[in-house]
């Protein structure tokens, strides 16, 4: 009797034991065909014979998972958008590392697409967060044909732009250097070519693209407004792969293969234009050897082996126009990123990236007489580590450190004449930028889960370098005068700054198809890119903060309701979300601020407040031959200067009340796509002249009310409509004609209103109504693909 | 800079497809009129004026500002305050007031004083102050030939002035010029200087002025000079204030098109004694000591 008792107990001691053990399933995601990762994956795992939605976890940038259970039998159930789901059986009485690969959907005519977890945005906790894809991108219908990035973005809700030839765009309310656009890790300052026509990114290269507008993680900061995180293809590790076209503007060539089969790959995005090429027979003896291009070049190269991966990436592109004997202008980004990844104990992912990001333009005249030279960059080299730690399934931690050392150069400019060298150049500035971080995800109970995070940023603004003094000035929107300045030595802290920047962000699960997110987050920005243009001009500085100029900072508060339905429970992703945000240290300027080349820039800058707030309205249908997606976007945008509109709120140039757009896509036939895309946005604000006066000969406008921004120009709306033949040659060659027209019904949709006196016709002052695209467009393009 | 940047936007807006204007009618309600006094008095031996004029709608004809009559119009030396020096402008009708000086009798302004302007009229008493300031003096004007091989110049002749901004940083001056006794009033035209320079800069100071001042806009140069025309050029010293004041004129009247700045009222430099009366006031107050040259082409 005793001995039973003895087995009974050691059974049941040893039973309980086993009971307590943990093992961890853990690995990578990708997709079977070209290998390349997937992120935001679902895994999950449910216990065998038990029905119920088991745990789950998200796979990270990288496509990394990690889940820690009981051990036991379980199925393994992943799924991502457009792939379709992988189920295995995995008995966890080890630690396993095990790489998903996922089959991409091929989705006949007629085929009911497999909703493959449509209900993300209703499960995972991000709020405000908008995911696209490359192939979403490369239908929607552009300006001449050409298949755009941020064109595709300002589609989205909370997005918007203050018109054709805006080189940014405007995130719920803040103004475009308020967005952290990033390439693969690495920050891009200017995104676009051509004055904002198209962006710098190929679609051919682009994996997918990231838009975080609200609730946004302690991971990310720098900028008060959004987060647009653009990852670059790795490359396919199983084959050779060509992917290209030729369109009306510019012609693009992606060259992605296998170094070391299933290890190592390439890839090579390539785009210039030849608009140049073309002209030059029209050209004028004058301007024969004019240039003007704009290139891009995105290449990547990856290694795996083991438990490390290691990626090094570098972009570089630019856009010139150059006349020989009168003028020169070039602009563009490079960046290189050298990033490499190393799983520890399975639990715990962790990235270290080096980048060296830089934006430069170079200015030059030049005649008989005289050569003028000028020259601007903002540098950055910056080194980060980020932790991925999952400690359980309903618990994961993410920590990490970025720092960054900034090299401003606000211009360089010599001018040779006969006479001399005359030289204008203002002096280099030097900053020091770090951020540590901790975040926490926790999903309590099944229906409630929350993240919390901190991060610290610190800011200091260092010599070698000048700091200077000014008086208060005699009116408040008026110049200050320079009082005296003081000269710092290389590595001296002219002023440091340390912000605290919480984040928080929770979710409430109503039911399988619907949930209330919600969020808050403090976001500090150092960097403030000076104008005071309407649309932004590739000739902008980026200023630093200095002991002058204060760091802006931002409160966000976001709440939102979001649901799926439809007849297969998840054709229709539906979301309701508003927003209400508060800004601090916003920079303005004086009127008639010298911004260039002036060494006094910090005199003519303004302090102001800042508030938008606004809701957003979103439905998508993704399965099914008519796809795409209805946003609507109430919004208003406001700040409060002292000195400007009589101290009282006035509209930012970019606020826009009503926001519709509506992004179809339509399966024809095999053969045959159609799309569509319609805008409707209310006018931006501007401000009208009410009277005139005479000094010395000059005609002098007059406001007599004193107000800025009190008057709308005319609302602007748009239809985009393109077709798409495709054709299959064979199994390893696909090409497709796309025709397109911009601005279908031909309407002039006016940038702005502006007031002028014709000197032609008498000296009579005239409201001038200026259009950027005043006609429809039409573009013929031709792609193919090969592998 | 200014000059090379506004040169760029429009080259480069013209490589932007399809883009276009076109005058259209808008409805703007107009505000109450202002008082603008126009006091630019400089120290040349010349009748000096000070006009009175009030503010007009926007959209009526440039020109047609009502001239104010009956007001009184008087600098005062403030240098010295037992027994100031008094100047006073009459008023002689279409809203001119006229001051002729008299050297003979020590009737001329002072370089290096400063002057109040005061003005009354309508029961309220406005008042402006300035400094004249030293001036740069031209040391010659001469021809240049252009010959064609500066892209869009027309071939002929065209003048340059040599003059050195005065050591010291913070001058600022008007350079204006005269073709055949037609003041070349393009607001492409207005020409201020900085020290050399178009805009503040601590490195360039007490040299010669730059190409752009000394010569770029100072011709038209798609018009050259012939033989026989006469070509006077003047530089006018300023205050800061004054300078800052012109370059805001100079912007408002370029100010269009994308890359377009807010429009902004141009403020001013006179105020009333009375707040409390609230009125609208513009224009400005700069006393101005003068360099002139002339050149005849031969």
């Amino acid at each position: 009797m005793g001995r039973y008792l003895l087995l009974l107990l050691f059974s049941g001691f040893s039973a309980l034991l086993q009971a307590q053990q943990k093992f961890t399933l853990s690995g990578y995601v990708s997709d079977s065909a070209s290998s390349e990762s997937i992120s935001g994956a679902v895994v999950s795992l449910q216990s065998a014979g038990v029905r119920s939605d088991g745990v789950s976890v998200a796979t990270n940038s990288y496509g990394f998972f990690s889940i820690t259970l009981n051990k036991g039998n379980y199925q393994v159930i992943t799924k991502a958008p457009g792939y379709v789901a992988s189920e295995m059986a995995v008995n966890l009485d080890t630690h396993f590392s095990r790489n998903i690969s996922l089959l991409k959907q091929s989705v006949g005519l007629g085929e009911v697409r497999i909703s493959a977890n449509r209900n993300d945005n209703v499960r995972k906790i991000d709020i405000s967060a908008q995911n696209i894809n490359s192939q979403t991108i490369k239908k929607i219908p552009a300006f001449l044909g050409e298949a755009d990035v941020i064109k595709a973005v300002q589609l989205l809700p909370g997005v918007s732009t203050v018109g054709e030839g805006a080189t940014g765009f405007n995130v719920r309310g803040g103004g475009i250097d308020q967005n952290l656009v990033l390439m693969d890790e690495a920050p891009i300052f200017n995104s676009a070519h051509l004055f904002g026509f198209f962006s710098i990114f190929n679609p051919d290269g682009v994996k997918d693209v990231q838009l975080v507008k609200g609730g946004i993680p302690a991971q990310y900061g720098g900028r008060l407004s959004s987060t647009l995180d653009v990852r670059m293809k790795e490359g396919n590790k199983k084959q050779f792969q060509a992917n290209g076209g030729v369109g009306t503007i510019f012609s693009r060539l992606t060259l992605e293969g296998p170094v070391v089969k299933n290890k190592a790959s390439f890839m090579v995005a390539g785009r210039r234009s030849y608009i140049d090429a073309l002209a030059k027979p029209f050209l004028n003896s004058n301007l024969s050897g004019s240039q003007f291009y704009f290139y891009d070049l995105a290449t990547k190269i990856n290694y795996s082996r083991g438990r490390d991966h290691y990626y090094v990436s570098g972009y570089f592109g630019d856009d010139a126009f150059s006349a020989p004997n009168a003028f020169g202008v070039k602009w563009g980004n490079s960046t290189v990123t050298a990033r490499w990844n190393h799983v520890f104990n399975k639990k715990l992912f962790s990235n270290f990236t080096y980048y060296y990001s830089r934006y430069r333009y170079d200015i030059e005249f030049k005649n008989r007489d005289l050569s003028f030279n000028w020259k601007s960059f903002i540098v950055n080299n910056s080194a980060k580590v980020d932790f991925n730690y999952y400690l359980t399934p309903k618990h994961q931690l993410t920590f990490g450190s970025h720092t960054t050392y900034y090299i401003f150069k606000p211009g360089s400019a010599v001018a040779t004449s006969k006479k001399g060298e005359f030289n204008f150049s203002l002096p280099d500035k030097y900053a020091l930028e770090n951020a540590v971080y901790v975040g926490n995800e926790f999903n309590p109970s099944g229906k409630f889960s929350y993240r919390l995070g901190l991060r610290m940023s610190s800011w200091y603004y260092l010599g070698k370098g000048k700091a200077y003094y000014f008086d208060y000035a005699a009116t408040p929107n008026g110049r200050k005068i320079l009082n005296n300045t003081r000269d710092y030595g290389a590595g001296e802290t002219i002023a440091a700054y340390i912000n605290p920047e919480p984040r928080f962000g929770f979710k409430y699960q109503l039911n399988n198809a619907s949930s209330v997110k919600g969020g808050y987050n403090r976001m500090v920005q150092n960097l403030h890119l000076i104008s005071n243009t309407s649309a932004s001009v590739p000739f902008d500085v980026w200023q630093p903060t200095t002991n002058n100029i204060k760091p802006e900072k931002a409160d966000q508060y976001t709440i939102g309701y979001f649901h799926n339905f439809g007849s297969s429970g998840n054709d229709f992703e539906a979301s309701f979300e508003t927003y209400y945000k508060s800004l601090q240290n916003q920079v303005d300027y004086v009127d008639g601020a010298d911004l260039l080349l002036n060494e006094l820039l910090e005199g003519e800058l303004l302090n102001g407040k800042g508030r938008a707030y606004g809701a957003e309205f979103y439905i998508r249908k993704s399965s099914g031959n008519l796809s795409g997606w209805i946003s609507y976007t109430l919004s208003r945008s406001e700040r409060l200067v002292e000195g400007i509109n009589n101290y009282g709120w006035f509209p930012m140039r970019f606020d826009r009340l009503h926001n519709l757009y509506v992004v179809m896509q339509y399966k024809l036939t095999d053969k045959w796509e159609a799309s569509a895309n319609f805008v409707y946005s209310s006018g931006t604000p501007t401000t009208f002249y009410s009277n005139q006066y005479n000094v010395q000969g000059y005609i002098v406008p007059d406001i007599s009310s004193n107000a800025r921004n009190n008057v709308r120009n005319p609302d602007y709306h748009r239809l985009d409509v393109s077709a798409t033949y495709i054709k299959r040659k064979s199994k390893k060659w696909e090409k497709s004609w796309v025709f397109s027209v911009y601005n279908a019904y031909n309407r002039r949709n006016p940038f702005s209103i502006y007031f002028a006196t014709n000197y032609q016709a008498q000296d009579i002052n005239q409201a001038i109504r200026y259009s950027v695209i005043g006609s429809f467009v039409p573009a013929v393009s031709y792609n193919f693909k090969w592998n | 800079m200014r000059k090379f940047c506004k040169w760029i936007f429009p080259v480069l807006a013209v490589l932007v497809f399809s883009a276009c204007e076109d005058p259209i009618d808008v409805d703007v309600k107009a505000g109450e009129p202002k008082l603008v006094i126009d006091a630019f008095v400089n120290n040349l031996n010349e009748a000096q004026r000070i006009r009175l004029t009030r503010s007009i709608p926007y959209f009526t004809k440039p020109g047609t500002e009502p001239p104010i009559s009956g007001a009184t119009v008087v600098l005062i030396d403030t240098t010295d305050f037992t027994n100031p020096k008094r100047f006073l402008f009459a008023d002689s009708g279409n809203g001119n007031y006229i001051w002729k000086p008299n050297p003979a009798a020590g009737d001329t302004f002072t370089v290096g004083r400063t002057y109040a302007l005061v003005v009354i009229e309508d029961g309220d008493t406005l008042i402006g102050f300035s400094k004249m300031n030293p001036t740069a003096k031209i040391d010659s004007l001469f021809v240049v030939v252009e010959t064609g091989d500066n892209a869009g110049f027309v071939p002929g002749k065209y003048v340059e002035m040599a003059a050195n901004d005065l050591p010291g940083t913070g001058n600022t001056y008007w350079i204006k010029t005269w073709y055949n006794d037609t003041f070349r009033n393009r607001i492409l035209d207005m020409n201020l200087a900085y020290d050399q320079a178009g805009s503040p800069n601590s490195s360039q100071d007490g040299g010669i002025f730059i190409w752009p001042i000394r010569y770029g806009a100072i011709n038209d140069f798609s018009k050259p000079y012939r033989t026989g025309d006469k070509v006077r050029v003047e530089i006018h010293s300023l205050t800061p204030e004054t300078f800052y004041w012109l370059t805001l004129i100079r912007n408002e009247n370029q100010n269009g098109g994308l890359f377009a700045t807010p429009p902004s009222n141009i403020g001013t430099n006179i105020f009333s004694l009375n707040p409390a009366k609230k009125r609208g006031l513009a224009g400005f107050f700069c006393m101005s000591a003068t360099n002139r040259a002339v050149i005849t082409i031969k």
